[in-house]
């Protein structure tokens, strides 16, 4: 039959997506089963993505340069995987992402008759290191931010909390419980993916699915590559900045459309910092994906054919493409933000009248911990969404994750169930958003007390310099943390971190997604339409306020 | 189908109430007298019953039995029925709650995304001050000087229904009940969150109480409105279905309309399990396909599955929700698996020439290209008549196809005949998968199930679809058409109340049922705890009789090692505790299959790349002995069931017909 591979190809699809149900099911910490960070994938012979579920983009690429290292390494250290055997490693110099992202890799099939690799990768709440949730903001380096584990091969099968590894996670991590639960269902997840693809190979045959693969490889490639020769093939450039100690650091982007793919080249960025906010390679590849993926219209399968048409260079040694053993924690979460934000930047040149405005910018991360009455020590992170940028036709979405990540939020009842926590407020922080003809959506104020003795870190960005307006759009507000601490209210930056004792406070307000086309004629549209309309009133207050703040300038390359 | 034979010839009428179509079924006694289809008045969808008046003057008016898409149609305004002005109080500092929901965006990689509207609009949702905390302590109880200012906001901003929902009042629900006593003097309608539904997760909650109360003026409204067309006709029992598969009484939904929100695809289900029960099946997948979408849902030894939440009005992937794309209640709902793969689905070519079906379909106007109203697109259905599937007119020689049409719209994608071949074999991989999820996340293999098929173009795919899981056994009851309506027939009596982290077992066991059975002697209780590992985000539903807690835990173990495959050395908690009130209704046999009109004879198909001269024959004069063997079709009025080679069919005891597959 001329389409088999197409059912070869969405059979795979779902070996893919199955896993995830199976991990996500069985997964005992929240960042997995309630916020959904972590992904699954399928690999041909030679490491090629086939299938991909991937739930937050931030994971989008990092599979594929991950998948390409270790598998370079087991080559370079001649490894024999046993039908038993699964590779566990979150070197984010091999992973190509943060040290809580553990990726697991099994084989399907082994020796003559493997087929190919399952692979999969979830956001371990805490993975060691000086800070509870293992983002510390004040990391210089990566010793600083916990257990590297290089790539290590476990028996799946065996007792796990029993293997060397799994005793040294144990004495590293702050729920080593929940660690190890959550790598049982990382592995039970390959073993389902191995079985959906020995399914396949029983009904097409091991000849037959590769060369379905192969035929869903070619396919995303030409549907990317169709995709791409809509948009005009010049070259432009486009920059931002990240909030350094004292100084910007600027990231930038020229960018080359062709028919037969993009080139993003990454070359005058900052050099790599002395802080958690250098992003390894991987995560510099997720967000320019990202961003590809969204000016594609229609549905691009998330494969090698797709991956193929991208061109992704970052010099080595700059805060894109780090060397080790710089700190990469925040990379993955506030740089693969600002990643995007430039390459969205740059497509909003080439394609006008169809890119948003800049998001909030930030995933503002939260990271708690303490020692709990009988004496277990807990850990707790979260992410914050903000408002998205206005867009041509429409205006921008309040309090919701943006670009690079789209977890979900933890209940309020159930963390204060699970942690010493009292919530205070928790709504959308209005007329953050940028004025313009179509706004930017608002940000979210959350604030909770805590009840016992807490070290809160924060490692956030975007505080200073504004989610950008598009076209005339006003920008955002930025981001913003109070803590008060015996009464008395402290402003915090980006990266900050304190001990709390009971009955301190602090208030996370998120920035608002900068305005889209120029204001006065959505005054004048909307005086139109409702003359009566208290917004007016507040939309002319607010823009004196706006001047005042309208900030650092940054050139567009 | 029950054992206990009433002798009265009481009357039943069924009601279906569907966005487009209404299905009206008259049984008495337990025979199935009238059947019939007419189009669905959305305004007054209740006329469909006042045509059915009793044959007889003297005769007892029927009971009725009713199932409504009303309230989601409503919901999405569908209906152009006007939503109320509905007014959400909550704790002070969580007014938006309800518009945040849970940051998540519905699609990942489209810039132009957006998400549900709020139900409650921001200028209609109040704040007060009180606060219980995580464990139940009212922190800063509520006060009436509070609840006076409360009262003038909601009358000046017109609010018709009000919502309440404070944080942990599931632990606690006193506060609520304070706002909720002092407003329901002055509101007609006003819903309590710990009422509606009594469980963790603050968005959920807030989000179930906000529907209730949009759709608590007008489904009291429409439930007044038919329970006293009832009463004029001397009728006394009136029944909805419930989404979770029961019937409530009017009374119920008038006060929780949240409970009939799926009440239609339920009643499939229904059937499949009552079906399930007469010929002695453990494991059964019900598997519905009509013009436009295929559902799938699992019962387990005459269970049905169900799960504790949905989003109405979302949008699903690879046939399960899709999820920040509706607005969730919190509910015991039918688990169905839904794909966009009907008879009506539009088979397609993406810009990079890769074959696809759906999601959009040609529906019932125009329809497949080979209906000949008009319709240009290929459909599933015109496939099916290329290959031969199904034979050259439809209900019974009534509506002739249009062949030649049907190659003419294939033929715009390639050869018609390979395009057919691979788009149905498309469609059956996707239902498999749809199937295979609704299984697979629940730790259960799909090959050891039967698969029920019913729906128009059910039994078609039915065993194809069952040798992509391995599955070897295929029922299809007779009139597949009907077999969903015949659900509503089936259910029994059902009502369902809550408590979240009970202390003791068994002592909150006893307090259900006692609540529950207050005015129902005679009720049987059954029992379900949503249990997790302490410390875990999902919970996995464990059904019991007997409340004793080591049981429970055990059985819990059981589960999660065969869902997950593992256990682990944690406490068990139970997180929400549901018990059911029960009680069996006396059900109605079979309806005997309607003939095609056409005699036996062959004719010529393709299956599985190869030509073969295939057997047709009527269902409805089919020899009870007989052994059919594949190739084969057989027909009847309403469907078409194919049996594959290798694949053998008989008739069944009670009028279905066995498909049974090759042994691999």
């Amino acid at each position: 039959m001329t389409d088999q591979w197409s059912l070869v190809a969405k059979a795979t699809e779902f070996v893919a997506e199955e896993m995830g149900v199976a991990l996500r099911r069985s997964a005992l910490s929240p960042n997995i089963r309630e916020r959904m960070d972590h992904s699954c994938a399928v690999l041909d012979l030679d490491g090629r993505i086939v299938a991909q579920a991937e739930h937050i983009p931030v994971h989008l690429g990092s599979f594929r340069v991950g998948a390409r290292n270790v598998l370079d390494w087991i080559q370079r250290v001649s490894l024999e995987l046993g039908p038993r055997d699964m590779l566990v490693f979150n070197d984010p110099y091999v992973s190509g992402t943060h040290l809580n992202d553990v990726t697991v890799l099994a084989p399907i099939g082994t020796g003559r008759h493997q087929q190919g690799w399952v692979i999969t990768k979830a956001h371990h709440v805490d993975v060691g290191g000086p800070v509870p949730g293992s983002l510390n903001p004040d990391a210089r380096t990566l010793d600083e931010e916990g257990l590297v584990i290089p790539p290590t091969v476990v028996d799946a099968s065996s007792d796990w909390g029993r293997t060397p590894l799994g005793q040294a996670m144990g004495a590293n991590f702050r729920e080593p419980d929940t660690a190890h639960g959550d790598l049982a269902a990382q592995f039970a997840a390959n073993r389902r993916g191995i079985a959906g693809v020995k399914a396949l190979q029983e009904r097409f045959g091991i000849q037959g699915v590769a060369d379905g693969w192969r035929g869903s490889i070619d396919h995303g490639r030409a549907l990317t590559q169709q995709g791409l020769s809509r948009i005009s093939r010049r070259s432009v450039t486009a920059s931002d900045a990240l909030e350094g100690n004292g100084a910007l650091w600027p990231i930038r982007v020229s960018l080359a459309v062709s028919g037969r793919g993009v080139r993003a080249d990454f070359a005058g960025s900052h050099d790599a910092v002395p802080a958690p906010l250098n992003a390894v390679f991987g995560v510099t590849y997720s967000a320019t994906a990202f961003a590809v993926r969204c000016v594609l219209p229609g549905a691009v399968p998330t494969n090698e054919g797709f991956y193929g048409c991208l061109d992704v260079r970052a010099p080595l040694g700059t805060i894109v493409n780090p060397r080790t053993p710089a700190a990469v924690s925040g990379g993955n979460v506030e740089t693969a933000q600002r990643v995007a934000d430039v390459m969205l930047r740059a497509f909003a040149r080439l394609l006008p009248r169809r890119m948003p405005a800049a998001s909030a910018g930030t995933m503002m991360n939260l990271m708690m911990g303490g020692v709990r009455r009988d004496g277990r020590r807990w850990a707790y992170y979260e992410t914050i969404g903000g408002g998205s940028g206005g867009r041509p036709n429409s205006g921008g979405v309040s309090g919701v994750h943006t670009n690079m990540t789209n977890t979900l939020n933890t209940p309020i009842e159930v963390a204060e169930h699970e942690y010493p926590l009292e919530f205070l407020e928790y709504r959308l922080r209005t007329h953050s958003g940028g004025t313009g003809r179509h706004r930017g959506g608002d940000g979210i104020v959350r604030a909770f007390r805590v009840t016992a003795p807490t070290t809160v870190s924060i490692l956030g960005d975007r505080f200073r310099l504004r989610p950008w307006g598009l076209r005339g759009g006003g920008s955002g507000y930025p981001a913003r943390v109070i803590v008060t601490r015996s009464g008395q209210p402290e402003t915090w930056s980006g990266r900050a971190r304190s001990d709390l004792r009971a009955g301190d406070s602090v208030r996370l307000e998120t920035p608002g997604g900068g305005g889209y086309g120029a204001r006065a004629s959505r005054i004048r549209a909307g005086a139109r339409r409702r003359t009566k309309s208290p917004h007016i009133k507040k939309a002319v207050r607010r823009r004196s306020f706006q001047k005042l703040l309208d900030g650092v300038p940054v050139d567009d390359g | 189908m029950s054992d206990r034979l009433r002798p009265a010839r009481t009357e039943v009428l069924a009601v279906d109430v569907g966005g487009t179509f209404t299905d009206v079924l008259l049984v008495r006694g337990r025979s199935v007298v009238r059947a019939e289809k007419v189009v669905t008045d959305v305004r007054r969808p209740e006329q469909a019953l006042q045509r059915w008046e009793p044959e007889q003057a003297h005769r007892r008016p029927p009971d009725w039995v009713h199932a409504t898409t009303l309230a989601t149609n409503a919901l999405l305004g569908q209906s152009n029925l006007p939503l109320p002005r509905v007014a959400l109080v909550t704790t002070a500092g969580f007014r938006d709650v309800i518009e945040i929901g849970r940051q998540n965006r519905p699609s990942l990689y489209d810039l132009s995304f957006v998400r549900p509207v709020p139900l409650i609009a921001r200028q209609r949702r109040f704040e007060v001050r009180e606060r219980t905390d995580a464990v139940g302590r009212r922190t800063l109880p509520l006060r009436p000087r509070e609840l006076a200012g409360l009262g003038r906001a909601l009358r000046s901003c017109h609010a018709e229904s009000v919502a309440v929902g404070f944080l942990h009042s599931y632990l606690n629900d006193r506060n609520e009940r304070l706002a909720g006593r002092y407003l329901r003097g002055k509101f007609p309608f006003v819903s309590l969150s710990s009422e509606v539904a009594p469980e963790p997760r603050e968005f959920e909650r807030f989000s179930t109480v906000a529907v209730n109360a949009t759709l608590l003026p007008i489904l009291s409204e429409y439930a007044g409105r038919l329970e006293r067309a009832h009463e004029r006709r001397g009728g006394t029992a009136l029944a909805w279905m419930s989404s979770a598969g029961g019937l409530v009484t009017s009374r119920e939904v008038r006060k929780k309309p949240v409970v009939a929100l799926e009440s239609g695809p339920a009643a499939g289900v229904i059937a499949a399990a009552a079906l399930s029960r007469r010929l002695g099946l453990s494991r059964t997948i019900s598997f519905d396909m009509g013009g436009t979408t295929a559902k799938a849902g699992t019962v387990v030894d005459g269970r049905v599955q169900s799960v504790p939440e949905l989003e109405v009005g979302g949008r699903t992937h690879h046939g399960r929700p899709a999820r920040g794309t509706g607005y969730p209640v919190r509910f015991p709902f039918l688990d169905l698996a839904e794909v966009s793969a009907g008879g009506g689905t539009i088979i397609t070519r993406d810009r990079s020439g890769g074959l696809a079906i759906g999601p959009t379909s040609a529906g019932a106007s125009p329809g497949p290209a080979c209906y000949g109203r008009g319709g240009r697109r290929a459909t599933l259905t015109d496939a099916s008549l290329v290959l031969g599937w199904i034979g050259a007119s439809m209900l019974g020689g009534r509506m002739p196809l249009n062949a030649a049409a049907a190659t003419r719209a294939l033929s715009v994608l390639g050869v018609p005949v390979a395009v057919a071949e691979s788009a149905l074999r498309l469609a059956e991989l996707e239902m498999a998968r749809a199937i295979r999820l609704v299984t697979v996340e629940r730790g259960l293999d799909p090959a050891r199930f039967v698969l029920l098929a019913f729906g128009g173009a059910g039994p078609q795919h039915a065993a194809l679809v069952a040798e992509e899981l391995g599955i070897r056994r295929v029922v299809v009851p007779p009139r597949p058409g009907l077999f969903s309506a015949l659900g509503l027939l089936y259910a029994d009596w059902r009502f369902e109340a809550r408590r979240t982290f009970p202390k003791e077992l068994r002592s909150a066991c006893e307090s259900l049922r006692r609540e529950l059975r207050a005015g129902r002697p005679g009720w049987r209780t059954e029992f379900t705890a949503d249990c997790r590992y302490r410390g875990q985000g999902s919970e996995l539903t464990v059904p019991f009789r007997v409340p004793d807690e080591e049981s429970v835990h055990a059985s819990f173990r059981r589960l999660h090692r065969s869902t997950f495959g593992f256990t682990l050395d944690r406490t068990v908690e139970v997180v929400t505790l549901h018990a059911f009130a029960m009680k069996n209704r006396s059900k109605p046999h079979l309806p005997a299959a309607g003939g095609t009109g056409r005699a036996s004879g062959r004719r010529r198909a393709v299956l599985g790349g190869r030509r073969w001269t295939i057997r047709t024959l009527d269902r409805a004069t089919l020899d009870r002995r007989a052994q059919v063997e594949g190739p084969a079709v057989i027909e009847e009025f309403d469907s078409t069931t194919l049996i594959p080679p290798a694949w053998v069919a008989r008739l069944g005891p009670a009028g279905e017909l066995e498909l049974q597959g090759p042994v691999r």
